[in-house]
């Protein structure tokens, strides 16, 4: 989730604000690839129910070649975009070409697929997430020779997995020893992804832990990350850490909408304070 | 150099994030005695600008412990390209509520673009501080409040329509002579607290609340 925060996206990325008409309209074309690479991002931003929706994000999601630095805005981008927003409109009808595209080369795409899976929870996407984590931190999780990325987009993987559900001893075998992974961002996921599926306690402390980290960037994941998983316990600890109130604010509105089933010593009404003070 | 000078100097000195927050949370911290430092002041709303949350945090809380007293320096700093020092700044003017700073706090919440800025002036819209001010003058300021943050519900952020549910309930709270301000609160508050008006279950639950408490019902 790091790196990709920002509060305020929303409406500093939309620019002039459109119809949905008419982001179909710009999506449809195929000119000004600009146009649909906003138009891709306009209708999940906005939780398109449009019928059309659906199969012209499906078509742009189809339209990959390989990347062309010197082209502009490249065909995928428009793809991941596109991939992007079929994970928020929650139509299963996406998953079969998500599914897909996790076997892409474009590690940027199967990134986006991964997340939108997750965003599906999609139980389909379990095994071929697992072919891909399978050779762990040492091989999925290792650095590139070209760049600085991983070999797999381990992060949105394990997060997906997590947000996906399904508990299977294989599944959490698979996820472990990436809370020993070398980078933080991985531990907090793969720390996220087994408190998702055991509701064990000891990996929340890990992701507790990094609320302290000295990286701002590490501290804002650890924040999302208990969020989405609903921490209750660590309500003192997020309001605490040094980030912003609205990443904060996000955290604990997690804690709210996902957190009953954890603990119900911490009530609603508590995490609501606590929420008010950060305004 | 007084103590109060040598924490100003500390701040503007820091070299790191960490020693600038301890030295903002000093200076916020300062005993004013019996004149407070102008330039002390002045420190703490620089540090709002310098992209250092936690420091920034510490600076807004030094400032609504001094009060209307830094209004106007706050009000004389806002700077629009800026939306980082806007939010604290705006968040400073919240807590103070000063009645200067209403029309910050409505123009923020109807137009400015950055969601932190709008929900942090819904929040002061509820709290304003208006116990000094004559009957009229209070509920005229109250009603420019109330109609700022009912026009706010439509907000397209949920963590905006969560802080208009607070500043509701604030207006609706302070309204305890005139009743003129309540019925409008809770039909404003109603909205927020249906599913087929709301569709964020965190905004729901605190406009729920706030119901309770305008109702004075135990659990509110």
């Amino acid at each position: 989730m790091a790196g990709t925060i920002d509060p305020d996206a929303g409406i500093s990325a939309a620019g002039e604000p459109i119809t949905e008409a008419e982001a179909l309209q710009r999506l449809r074309q195929s000119e000004d690839q600009s146009q649909q690479y906003y138009a891709a991002w306009w209708l999940g931003r906005h939780r398109s129910r449009h019928p059309e929706a659906l199969p012209l994000l499906l078509a742009a999601l189809g339209q990959r070649r390989p990347r062309d630095p010197g082209a502009g805005v490249e065909e995928n981008a428009i793809a991941r975009n596109a991939a992007r927003a079929l994970g928020k409109l929650g139509d299963a009808g996406a998953i079969p070409e998500l599914l897909a595209a996790l076997d892409d080369d474009d590690d940027g795409l199967r990134e986006a697929a991964a997340r939108s899976l997750g965003e599906l929870q999609a139980p389909e996407a379990v095994a071929v997430l697992l072919r891909r984590l399978a050779s762990g931190p040492a091989g999925a999780g290792a650095t590139r020779s070209d760049s600085p990325r991983l070999q797999e987009p381990c992060e949105a993987m394990l997060e997906a997995l997590g947000a996906i559900g399904i508990a299977e001893p294989g599944v959490i075998t698979l996820i472990e020893p990436f809370t020993a992974h070398g980078r933080p961002l991985i531990r907090s996921a793969a720390c996220r992804a087994l408190l998702q599926l055991s509701g064990e306690a000891r990996w929340a402390d890990p992701l507790v832990q990094l609320l302290d980290h000295p990286q701002l960037q590490v501290r804002r994941a650890a924040l999302m990350d208990l969020g989405a998983v609903g921490w209750r316990p660590a309500l003192e600890p997020i309001c605490q850490t040094l980030a912003e109130n609205s990443l904060k604010l996000i955290a604990l509105r997690g804690l709210v909408e996902q957190g009953a089933h954890h603990d119900a010593t911490i009530e609603v009404g508590a995490v609501l304070g606590a929420m008010d003070s950060l305004l | 150099m007084d103590p109060i000078g040598e924490r100003i100097q500390a701040v503007r000195q820091a070299a790191s994030a960490q020693t600038m927050l301890d030295a903002t949370r000093a200076l916020a911290a300062s005993d004013h005695g019996d004149g407070v430092n102008g330039e002390a002041i002045a420190c703490l709303v620089e540090v709002l600008g310098f992209n250092n949350p936690g420091a920034a945090v510490a600076a807004v809380d030094g400032l609504i412990r001094l009060g209307p007293m830094a209004v106007e320096p706050i009000l004389e700093s806002l700077d629009p390209s800026n939306y980082g020092a806007r939010a604290w700044a705006v968040r400073a003017l919240a807590g103070i509520g000063d009645v200067r700073g209403l029309e910050v706090l409505e123009e923020a919440l109807g137009s400015d673009i950055g969601q932190s800025v709008r929900r942090a002036a819904a929040r002061g819209l509820g709290q304003l501080r208006l116990d000094a001010l004559g009957d009229s003058r209070r509920q005229a300021v109250q009603g420019r409040c109330l109609q700022a943050l009912v026009a706010a519900c439509a907000d397209g952020e949920w963590v905006v329509r969560y802080a208009v549910a607070v500043g509701l309930e604030g207006i609706g709270l302070a309204d305890v002579n005139s009743d003129h301000l309540r019925p409008a609160s809770r039909l404003a508050l109603l909205g927020l607290s249906q599913a087929d008006a709301e569709a964020v279950p965190v905004v729901r639950l605190r406009a729920a609340l706030a119901l309770r408490r305008l109702d004075g019902q135990p659990g509110g």
